[in-house]
């Protein structure tokens, strides 16, 4: 993604020139050229996809500059389904998703990272066995729980399995693990209890990794498809992306200027967010270390 | 807190998303149905208004159509749900996945339910080529409804440029060959502008492909779904005479040719010819800006194409009356006035003969003669390759088809890989 490429070009814009390790002379420009060269590439599709979406079907692969341009997909795209009640079901369901993984998360990880309890090592190993395995191996098994839980066919079903995050949890852990111990003696002696230095001390230092995770886990869920096609019969319940099968009936032929508008359409929150957020994003990512 | 408490927590957190499913829970005598399509397709209409014409007439039964995507995604989602215990009632997936569905213990046989005179008449009214591939073991474990075969589409414009008849497709294999050497236009650099037939071999290739090897006399699969004949001559002389198209004759785009384009390049006038299903009839028919003709697939030694698309299949962990009431459906649905309306309103065939003797279907056939041909291909029409382990031993055969297509493979070669592969795959069921 261009995400790796373009972090890397970003802090040498950032820092003065006398930077000692800022490439010069020949290895900035094959450098320059490099990241330019990757970013194109990585625009392409989504260059076609602008294309195809905004012409008549009869130019999806004909490039003409003076080809007529149109909204036309867009309304049919929108009309084929019930897109407005998608995009409320995948907007609750990361939000959802989201606010629990933060909030179980954020105490779990600090109970694992300051907290002394019997079997703390143990758990934390649990927790991590847990990033190992795919989720997709669990499919049937957590089919099962929501059938016995009666909550197939609702949100709530299409998040439940995700909330506690193993990998949230291990990042949290990491990052209050780097907070100086003495900032947390130092609000003990003011007299705050433990719940009031990690709201006071740990997650506000900890404000990159949140930004950082919350971007993974919104795009994730915002693109997932398997389980919530699975466990979900109604539109009702359905997210975007399963509302966007209309389009894949190879029975009936494929027109590709209404799936690129479709997919424009329902991806252009997330990119419209990222491209507002970009420098936040890239950063948080630099300090959480994430890639 | 108890489980309700949670269930009631969990709920106000979805708002009112989770109401419609305890809503459903209440009502006892449903029959779950998965369609294999997506929500909001035109498709999910008439099945709605299908679905709602048998409830006005049995007021204690009511079908439930949940649209589940594309087939593939059908079955993983029925699978799931049978294995944790709440399989749909009755669903539509393709004829293929019979043996697969047999082998999971997902469904039950049609014959307890056919108890009348008039149940066995019904069973013994549709084409007997799809029911090659609802019948196993002198037990019939589906109803065929949404069915398709492979057809000949030509653009008649471009065969009166080509000099040729518009009203004559080709008829065997070798003037399938002349036709497409004389539709195929290069430019003055030599670069194809129109090629003369295309043959999609993405995805699924063995389809396309089984049209070619029961022309050429052979058979893919033995009844019992235990043994394939991958490496015979005939299947060799079919897959080489493909490769040939493209390889020696250039008439045929090279390499894989992609499923879902394939319309639109015959409707921009990229290929004079193609071969896809008669599901894309409806499409065509709206899409191309010019007249097109619909003809059987040229002959090798016999005619032949195979039948494709979905049955109906009850499912084994349904109440005893659910199943019953499903059977009751899908009796009320197959009736020749409504599969031929079906086939009307989606291009599917319809699936009886008498289906075509009714006033409905032969106005329309008036209209539109194409809507005929399928019913002309279907005498002979053989079953879809399908075995048990079907995924896996069609994607032998597939990655044999593709390799011999590329050119990374000779034919002969591809096809004695491709059957080695499935001879290992299929030895546990004999």
């Amino acid at each position: 993604m261009s995400a790796a490429a373009k972090p890397a070009k970003l802090p040498a814009g950032s820092i003065t020139r006398t930077d000692p390790y800022a490439p010069t002379g020949l290895s900035l420009t094959l450098e320059s050229f490099g990241a330019i060269l990757l970013a194109l590439i990585w625009v392409l599709p989504l260059a076609y996809a602008v294309w195809a979406a905004f012409h008549p079907s009869e130019f999806t692969t004909r490039f003409e500059l003076t080809a007529p341009l149109t909204l036309e997909n867009f309304s049919r795209a929108w009309a084929a389904a019930p897109f407005a009640r998608y995009f409320l079901n995948t907007f609750v369901l990361v939000t959802l998703i989201l606010a629990c993984q933060l909030v179980l998360g954020t105490l779990a990880a600090y109970a694992l990272a300051r907290q002394d309890f019997w079997g703390r090592d143990v758990a934390f190993a649990l927790i991590l066995a847990q990033l190992m395995i795919m989720p997709d191996a669990l499919i049937v098994e957590n089919y099962r729980t929501m059938a016995k839980f009666g909550l197939v066919d609702t949100i709530t079903a299409i998040a439940l399995p995700y909330i506690a995050s193993a990998f949230g949890i291990f990042l949290l852990r990491q990052t209050f693990k780097t907070v100086p111990k003495e900032l947390d003696d130092a609000a003990r002696v003011e007299g705050a209890s433990p719940l009031q230095v990690l709201m006071k001390v740990y997650v506000p230092l900890a404000k990159p990794t949140y930004i950082a995770y919350g971007l993974v886990s919104v795009s994730y869920h915002w693109n997932n498809f398997l389980w919530p096609l699975l466990v979900t019969n109604s539109v009702e319940a359905r997210p975007l992306t399963v509302g966007l099968q209309v389009f894949s009936s190879t029975d009936q032929g494929i027109d590709w200027a209404v799936i690129c508008a479709a997919t424009l359409m329902t991806s252009a929150p997330l990119l419209v967010g990222f491209l507002l957020f970009q420098r936040q994003f890239v950063q948080s990512f630099m300090r959480a270390g994430i890639k | 807190m108890d489980r309700r408490e949670f269930m009631t927590g969990a709920m106000a957190l979805a708002g009112s998303v989770a109401m419609p499913a305890l809503a459903r829970a209440q009502q006892a005598a449903e029959i779950s149905f998965f369609y294999p399509v997506a929500v909001g397709g035109p498709i999910t209409k008439l099945i709605d208004a299908y679905a709602s014409g048998f409830a006005g007439e049995n007021a204690s039964l009511k079908v439930n159509p949940i649209y589940a995507g594309t087939y593939q995604e059908t079955i993983v989602k029925a699978l799931t749900a049978h294995k944790s215990g709440t399989p749909p009632v009755l669903s539509v997936l393709l004829s293929t996945d019979m043996f697969t569905l047999i082998d999971e213990d997902a469904i039950v046989p049609f014959d307890e339910f056919v108890k009348t005179d008039e149940d066995k008449k019904w069973l013994a009214s549709f084409f007997p080529g799809f029911m090659e591939n609802s019948q196993t073991g002198g037990k019939t474990w589906g109803i065929p409804f949404q069915r398709s075969t492979v057809v000949l589409y030509w653009n008649k414009e471009l065969f009166k440029e080509a000099g040729l008849d518009p009203e004559t497709p080709p008829k065997t294999w070798a003037e399938q060959l002349a036709f497409a050497q004389k539709l195929t236009k290069r430019d003055a650099a030599g670069n194809v502008t129109q090629w003369g037939i295309q043959i999609p071999s993405s995805g699924f290739p063995y389809w396309l492909f089984q049209g070619l090897s029961t022309q050429a006399g052979s058979i893919l699969a033995n009844p019992a779904g235990d043994k394939t004949d991958y490496a015979n001559p005939a299947v060799v002389e079919a897959l080489q005479y493909w490769v040939d198209l493209a390889q020696k004759h250039k008439v045929h785009p090279p390499g894989i040719v992609e499923w879902g384009t394939t319309p639109r390049d015959f409707f921009e006038r990229k290929v004079a010819m193609m071969w896809t299903t008669t599901g894309n009839l409806t499409n065509v028919r709206t899409n191309a800006k010019f007249p097109f003709g619909v003809g059987l697939l040229p002959a090798g030694k016999r005619l032949g194409s195979p039948t494709g698309g979905g049955n109906f299949y009850i499912s084994k962990k349904a109440s005893k009356a659910e199943q019953e009431a499903a059977f009751k459906f899908v009796r009320w649905i197959t009736t020749p006035e409504r599969a031929a309306q079906w086939s009307i309103d989606t291009g599917y065939v319809a699936v009886r003969p008498d289906s075509y003797e009714t006033a409905a279907m032969k106005k329309y056939a008036a209209d539109f003669p194409a809507a005929l041909v399928a019913r002309d291909q279907l005498p002979h029409a053989v079953a879809e390759l399908s075995t048990h382990e079907n995924q896996r031993v069609t994607k032998a055969l597939n990655d044999g088809l593709q390799a011999a297509l590329t050119g990374t493979k000779a034919p002969q070669k591809a096809m004695e890989d491709a059957q080695a592969e499935a001879e290992r795959i299929l030895k546990p069921y004999r």
